[in-house]
């Protein structure tokens, strides 16, 4: 359990049980950061 | 919150980008359910006369888009699903925690870097002093009531800084089974439930601006997703001084504390032991702050640190210059992530889960969890006139 980096990993190993898409739940905080900054870009170029 | 009974995912260890396309039906579910709630199914609750009210549905029961997103999603998976999100479905519900953390970094568009100095410092005292107090009072409890001392650990952080992610973040350090965690998680989450539904209700009959109704919740609520829920709520509204900007300042605070109360709860869990034993199972602090810090926050204080520099253009903080186009759009986005996070976030609540949580975690989990929650609207009224507004 919670061998995964990050803030919040339910860290079974199986890919079926977990919570997330991610590895763990620090390649998921860094897949929202990704993600923030496409939807400010995109309301960006949107607002210019 | 169940894992349990998610299906779904490509083979064992395959990419986010290699599952991303057998995330799309339950993504498009997500998103055709908020669309609905939206465009159709919270309108017509602000058409519909009952007891010659007008919008009674909303003015009474305070039902709005955010508690319908995650009554939908509990309803998917208790009701229409049976329990079990269909594999072909699952995938996409494993995006909402996702979606939840990226409207996180995107209310950081909400906030100056004065604002969250201000802020940020009381909610540092507030959150500090019931982290400390929790932990302490389910250490004793755990001592009293003689419960085993794994789950005494598991529970304490539970109890005290963010739910899931701190029983997560300490089981392994505490030598936790997967069932501790499970208890724990059934205990604090059902807990949870009942204070997100309730909280709105008590928040208006009391008549508590967006300021004190946010520390409160911020301070009372265990879980992030919930917090967010709860405070979205009691006002829909994103934007600067609404109850969420003020909710998750403390939200942040408490979350960015997990690795502290990680290496307090490890320190506490090994000096019982034998120092024999302790050798290869303790952390350093340094090691919990690399392996434990949410890296997230550090995008939501990026967001800040852009809008205090003016590069979405004006904020619309109070007292100033109306927010720009780009700021207005980004609110509006942001209502629209979140609600697509918190049907995923009811689609994880699983009531025969839930019904795990009993015995002894779950009588100290009630006595903590019901004496924060008092304690913390007992705190904010008492302090009231000492919070700062943004």
């Amino acid at each position: 359990m919670g061998n995964g980096k990050g803030s919040e990993t339910l860290g079974s190993t199986d890919d079926k049980h977990k919570m997330t898409l991610f590895k763990d739940d620090r390649a998921e905080d860094w897949g929202a950061i990704v993600v923030s900054v496409l939807i400010v870009a995109v309301v960006i170029v949107m607002t210019i | 919150m169940s894992a349990n009974t998610m299906q779904g995912s490509a083979g064992s260890g395959a990419g986010f980008f290699t599952k991303l396309p057998g995330a799309l039906p339950g993504l498009a579910l997500i998103v055709l359910t908020m669309v609905v709630i939206k465009q159709w199914i919270e309108p017509w609750m602000g058409a519909q006369e009952l007891f010659g009210v007008k919008g009674w549905l909303i003015k009474v029961t305070h039902l709005n888009y955010i508690l319908l997103c995650i009554i939908l999603g509990m309803l998917y998976r208790n009701v229409l699903f049976r329990g079990t999100i269909p594999g072909f479905l699952a995938d996409g519900f494993k995006l909402s925690r996702l979606l939840i953390k990226t409207g996180i970094i995107l209310l950081g568009s909400l906030y100056t870097v004065q604002a969250i100095v201000q802020l940020g410092a009381f909610a540092i005292f507030l959150i500090g002093g019931f982290v400390i107090l929790s932990i302490v009072l389910v250490l004793w409890l755990g001592s009293v009531f003689k419960m085993d001392r794994s789950m005494t650990g598991v529970l304490a952080n539970a109890l005290s800084i963010c739910g899931v992610s701190a029983s997560v973040a300490t089981a392994p350090a505490v030598q936790a089974k997967a069932s501790d965690v499970a208890y724990a998680i059934a205990t604090i989450l059902g807990f949870g439930i009942l204070t997100m539904f309730i909280s709105p209700f008590i928040g208006h009959a009391l008549g508590l601006t967006d300021l004190q109704y946010g520390a409160w919740i911020g301070t009372g609520i265990l879980n992030s997703g919930q917090v967010l829920a709860a405070a979205l709520a009691f006002n829909p509204a994103v934007e600067p001084g609404s109850a969420v900007s003020v909710a998750e300042i403390w939200n942040i605070m408490r979350v960015i504390s997990i690795p502290f109360a990680v290496f307090a709860v490890t320190v506490w869990y090994w000096s019982g032991k034998g120092s024999e034993q302790a050798g290869g199972a303790k952390k350093s602090l340094g090691t919990l702050l690399v392996e434990k810090f949410p890296v997230f926050v550090i995008g939501f204080l990026a967001m800040v640190v852009l809008t205090s520099f003016g590069a979405f253009g004006d904020a619309g903080i109070k007292g100033g210059p109306p927010a720009s186009e780009t700021i207005k759009m980004l609110r509006l986005v942001m209502q629209w992530v979140f609600g697509f996070g918190l049907v995923g976030l009811g689609a994880y609540i699983d009531i025969k889960e839930l019904a795990r949580a009993g015995g002894t975690p779950l009588k100290i989990g009630l006595i903590v969890g019901i004496t924060k929650y008092v304690l913390a609207l007992i705190v904010v009224l008492m302090i009231k006139d000492y919070l700062v507004a943004i």
